[in-house]
């Protein structure tokens, strides 16, 4: 939907880390009322670089190192945000949400309108999420679903450093809490080397870019993929391949969760007439039950044939064999991508 | 263009004494063959000792080499890259 | 020296050397193929891994008194205390390699180590282990045996909900648990004054009107004075203790960390104090001889390499094995079948 816009051509690449910095930076300089929370943030700049070199320009007072408390802090971030100030407080590894999620989804998410609107919460949330690297069933997840079914906050899952900046300006002014959830293996950290396709050019000016403006990554007319976070880039692969078996195969970024632009979906599966959901979560009761649901309600008649791809519904499992085996690869949507035929 | 006038991006800086080790892999670039880069722009990552370095550039220029691509190892003090300034 | 055997001593030794050793090898295979440059997902052990080098003498020294029906929960860096509270050291390496044969059958990897036959347990979420090792305490209290439960937990814990819940919860149910901290000095990055300020974790004690203890080093028979008055107290059903033990942080928080946070002498300080040494001159000074204490490291590192490489050539699990264990039970119940009856609504 948004390919026709005209970029200034840009050539500096950064990773996707790199550039969650910059826009966090650019925010910081601009409105001192915006300030960031979180375990290892300061001098070690975020475990997932997320605050990598913040502290040296901003200091301990706007960086701030929290004590493991995650009700303390999140729910302190709730309030200042209530307060008018613009927190920015990150869980380290969203499967850590369990400790503080009432402090999330009774606080965070509600008092906007329980309070009939009367109050508002401007801040962003923070986390790492996915697997892909043998770190076993509490520190794997991605947990989009999860989020995305509780009203109230609004969920960005970024897939690239174009992306990771663009959101990030539009999260931290967005004056409603904003979930940003990163993948791990698309921050370009050295230790957990990305694949290709986050590492992008990146305007150095601040730009927005709108929630619920999902992002066709890749036109085709006989499939429709559509998918979040890693599994963009492992769709693209997919796609790839398939294009030598005569597959033409359109890949859709969602980019947000809440709100869900299902338009670009629809209009997309009206021209496919075949839908393949890609989702990096649990199967059941999550993103891809819910968006193959939307296509149904407004365009059944479209829809010749759908797919699921997705975690089955087992924690994720330590050792690599068996944690390849449930998180979705690209052959597995191949895989998918042909038994629609 | 002469071989002469482009400047070498090296592998070393303020933390090259602080590192036993004199192996180093390059896990990012920033800026590609024929980009434009600005003296002081982080061009690469390196990892040294699991520490991640940023090396910036030299001079204000173009990249018209890179000699150390990504998942490269090389050893400290090696050029990764020319720039031929401005 | 206090009301220890030289058995007893030689039994902590024992446990501690094999800790060193066994996360020493541990180290050797984990770097394999992450080295120069560190991938966490490379090699034959990815994920993280979190070694517990200089925190030897509180797993030594607290789990000398318990029994195998006495429960154990211990934090993300487990290896020391597993090993001190005598779960199978070859099933938990194979489990560390993920294999078919581990401990949780490769599902679990290092930080979540389910022995059931001596009641240890592992978790990486800060704090968790605590309620359930209240838990345990509960079942035990109900049930009216003796034994006990040992929560294990870092200083950056301290500050968790999970734990300051469960204090309360033990201390008013007085329960027959024992909550042990291992303080060194460090959460990841965070150094313990700039995230909480009380002194000492023990001081959280007063609060839930529970006997608080600090041990200043990390002496394994001073912690083990310690843990035995606790212990004593929970089994003679006295209600909870917490201890705190000084300990040290020889290495980063898991593999990989550069440290570039700490400063140099706090590494080298947390390397000079070896609580491995203070007990082999304990032990001298009891009599025992170096070649005594020799044997006794040889034949730990012995077991250890026979662990390993005995994990090394168990089966990796079969990918279908992903989708087990989820239930124990059938996911309809106890039941597939549901009886007929007839049920007389009032207005029918
Ligand atoms: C609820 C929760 N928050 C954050 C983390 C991430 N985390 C893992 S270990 C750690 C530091 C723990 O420090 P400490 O309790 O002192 O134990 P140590 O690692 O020093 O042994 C943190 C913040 C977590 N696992 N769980």
């Amino acid at each position: 939907m948004s390919q026709e816009r005209q970029r200034p051509a840009v050539e500096r690449e950064l990773t996707m880390s790199r550039a969650v910095v910059e826009a966090i930076a650019e925010e910081m300089r601009d409105n001192e009322e915006v300030f960031y929370m979180g375990e290892d943030v300061a001098d070690y700049g975020g475990i997932f670089d997320s605050t990598e070199g913040l502290l040296d320009e901003f200091g301990h007072d706007r960086v701030m190192d929290v004590p493991i408390s995650e009700t303390a802090y999140l729910g302190a971030a709730v309030g200042a945000a209530q307060e008018g100030m613009r927190p920015i407080a990150e869980l380290m590894f969203v499967d850590f949400f369990g400790v503080a999620m009432d402090q999330i989804y009774n606080q965070m998410a509600k008092n906007t309108y329980m309070s009939g609107g009367a109050v508002n919460v401007p801040m962003v949330l923070t986390a790492a999420v996915g697997g892909t690297y043998n770190d076993a069933a509490q520190h794997s997840q991605t947990l989009y679903g999860t989020f995305a079914h509780m009203p109230g906050m609004k969920v960005v899952v970024p897939s690239t450093a174009y992306e990771a900046k663009g959101l990030m300006h539009n999260a931290i002014r967005d004056d409603d809490p904003v979930v940003y959830m990163f993948h791990k293996r698309l921050m370009g950290i050295g230790w957990m080397p990305a694949p290709q396709g986050p590492k992008t050019p990146v305007p150095e000016e601040d730009y927005t870019i709108p929630f619920g403006s999902a992002d066709i990554k890749r036109e085709g007319s006989d499939v429709t993929v559509v998918t979040l976070g890693l599994h963009v880039h492992r769709a693209l692969d997919a796609a790839a391949e398939l294009e030598d078996d005569g597959h033409d195969v359109e890949v859709i970024d969602l980019r947000s969760l809440v709100p869900l632009d299902t338009e670009t979906i629809i209009e997309s599966v009206e021209k496919t007439g075949s839908l393949v959901v890609v989702d990096e979560d649990y199967r059941s009761y999550g993103v891809t039950g819910e968006i193959v649901a939307s296509v149904a309600e407004e365009s059944l008649a479209d829809l010749d044939a759908v797919e699921r791809v997705a975690v089955p519904d087992v924690p994720i499992p330590y050792s690599r064999p068996m944690e390849n085996e449930v998180i979705p690869d690209s052959k597995d949507i191949e895989d998918a991508v042909k038994a629609l035929e | 263009m002469s071989g002469a006038d482009r400047i070498a991006v090296t592998a070393d800086g303020d933390w090259t004494g602080d590192v036993d080790e004199d192996e180093g892999v390059v896990v990012n670039w920033f800026a590609g063959e024929g980009g434009a880069v600005d003296v002081g722009d982080a061009l690469c990552e390196i990892q040294v000792e699991k520490v991640g370095v940023d090396i910036e550039a030299p001079a204000d220029g173009t990249v018209v080499e890179i000699v150390f691509s990504e998942d490269d190892e090389f050893t400290i003090g090696d050029t990764l890259a020319w720039i031929e300034p401005e | 020296m206090a009301n220890i055997s030289t058995r007893q001593l030689k039994s902590m030794y024992d446990d501690m050397v094999t800790a060193r050793y066994y996360e020493e090898r541990l180290q050797e295979e984990y770097m394999e193929g992450k080295q120069p440059a560190f991938d966490i997902s490379a090699g034959p052990l990815p994920g993280e891994l979190h070694l517990a080098a200089g925190h030897e003498a509180s797993g030594a020294g607290v789990c000398e008194h318990l029994r195998d029906d006495d429960t154990v929960t211990a934090p993300h860096r487990p290896h020391h205390i597993a090993i001190a509270k005598g779960v199978d050291l070859k099933r938990m390496t194979a489990e560390i390699f993920g294999r078919e044969t581990g401990l949780s059958r490769g599902k679990g990897g290092h930080m979540h180590l389910f022995d059931t036959d001596v009641n240890f347990a592992c978790s990486g979420i800060i704090a968790e282990g605590c309620p359930p090792a209240a838990g345990a305490g509960l079942a035990a209290k109900k049930r009216n045996d003796d034994s006990v439960a040992v929560a294990y937990l870092g200083e950056g814990a301290i500050d968790q909900g999970a734990f300051l819940e469960s204090l309360n919860f033990a201390a008013v149910r007085d329960l027959p648990v024992v909550f042990v901290i291992e303080d060194n000095d460090w959460a990841i990055s965070m150094p313990k004054d700039r995230v909480t300020d009380v002194e000492n974790g023990s001081q959280r004690a007063s609060g839930f009107d529970m006997p608080g203890v600090r041990v200043n080093h990390d002496d394994a028979v001073a912690i083990h004075e310690a843990a035995g008055k606790a212990i004593g107290r929970a089994r003679d059903r006295n209600g909870p203790t917490l201890i705190e033990v000084q300990v040290h942080r020889r290495m980063g928080h898991f593999m990989g960390d550069p440290e570039t946070y700490r400063p140099e002498e706090d590494q080298e300080a947390a390397t000079q104090r070896d609580s491995i040494e203070r007990l082999a001159e304990d032990l001298r000074a009891r009599g025992v001889d170096s070649a005594t204490l020799d044997d006794i490291e040889s034949e730990a590192h012995d077991r250890v390499d026979e662990a390993i490489e005995w994990a090394k050539d168990q089966p990796q699990p079969d990918p279908a094995q992903a989708h087990e264990d989820v239930f124990v039970n059938p996911p309809s119940g106890v039941t597939d079948s549901e009886p007929q009856y007839e049920l007389k609504r009032g207005d029918d």
